[in-house]
């Protein structure tokens, strides 16, 4: 050994290079045994039972999950159609109350002259009578605490504080037929206003918009529990 | 003494770092390879041995019998001949009389250092 100086670099690089090459053989090597194609059978029998498994567990979870969204999607939509009712049932007491405007079908009664306070009280009790169902004199809607009321100090027939203009119109909600003959009974209201010559004119008609009342006053009520 | 052996530390780390990919279909053409790489070191270090070194003979062996050795194996993979297993045992049967060659060289090597150290401290007595 002691005569061959010159073999350090040459078996340095070759070893250098067996290194190399020994890593990048192993590293492959270790890949392609990896490779599904070159697993023992049982082991991909077990790798197939432990997916198929992981699966079962999964598709259960999700059958869960679907059940519990349908559960809550039905929740939701009942209390969208609770909500519903409610705003119906709210819009149909609003209405009753008369503080939304409506419309619908029924008669306009005109009368041309001037009539005694009774006497409108009487044209509109005959109204409500016949099913009216809202009713308004000269645009001003008649509500349950609606004052009919001869004035005074302005010298008119009055509701809820306005002087009534004549002519005036008289608008009635309801069944056109009812209302028309509930007005023309014999002994009525119209046979009493015609001893003074005052015929007012009936028309039936098939869509009458009516404004809304002002808001009731309720600062002193309360609700008793319903049984 | 130490040269080979930190050459091929060297070259483990480096290929270690590199991480070059290799498909797998090659991988077994590399293989025979490295045989043949393995084969061409120890016989460079047997020659040491022997004191018939020649820097030539190693580096040409070297690539020459690794390029072949996967040659030959594609060769007979491509004619349906077993070819690499010709490489395997070729190489294999050399790589194990080398490696008996050098076990052998370095024993009677630390027998006579042993000797010879032996005899000195004989002699200081």
């Amino acid at each position: 050994m002691t005569n061959l100086k010159n073999w350090q670099m040459p078996v340095f690089i070759t070893f250098l290079l067996l290194g190399l090459l020994i890593t990048v053989q192993f590293r492959s090597q270790q890949n392609y045994l990896r490779d599904l194609p070159q697993q023992k059978t049982e082991d991909l029998i077990l790798m197939l039972k432990k997916t198929n498994t992981k699966k079962a567990e999964l598709e259960k979870e999700l059958g869960d999950l679907e059940r519990q969204h349908r559960l809550i999607s039905t929740n939701v939509s009942e209390e969208e159609t609770l909500i519903k009712q409610l705003r119906q049932d709210i819009t149909r007491q609003k209405m009753a109350l008369g503080i939304i405007p409506v419309k619908g079908p029924g008669i306009t009664v005109t009368i041309d002259t001037p009539i005694a306070y009774f006497d409108m009280i009487d044209i509109i009790n005959e109204l409500w009578n016949s099913q009216a169902e809202a009713i308004a004199i000269n645009n001003h809607r008649v509500s349950s605490w609606s004052k009919i009321y001869w004035s005074e100090q302005t010298r008119a027939l009055t509701i809820d504080g306005e002087a009534v203009a004549f002519p005036c119109t008289i608008k009635a909600t309801g069944d056109p037929e009812k209302l028309d003959s509930g007005l023309h009974l014999s002994g009525g209201v119209l046979d009493n206003l015609d001893i003074y010559g005052i015929n007012p004119k009936i028309k039936k008609e098939k869509e009458l918009e009516l404004h809304a009342a002002n808001q009731p006053n309720i600062e002193h009520l309360k609700a008793t529990p319903t049984p | 003494m130490w040269v080979p052996i930190l050459g091929l530390v060297i070259g483990l780390v480096i290929g270690s770092v590199l991480n070059v990919p290799i498909p797998g279909a090659y991988a077994k053409y590399l293989s025979i390879a490295v045989l043949a790489a393995l084969d061409s070191a120890f016989g460079g270090v047997k020659s040491i041995f022997d004191e018939k070194f020649n820097a030539a003979i190693l580096l040409t062996g070297f690539f020459t019998n690794a390029l072949l050795a996967a040659l030959l194996a594609y060769l007979g993979d491509q004619l349906g001949v077993d070819l690499y297993l010709a490489a395997v045992f070729a190489f294999g049967v050399r790589l194990f009389q080398n490696l008996a060659i050098i076990r052998r060289e370095l024993l009677s090597r630390w027998i006579d250092n042993r000797k010879i150290a032996k005899a000195k401290r004989d002699n200081h007595d």
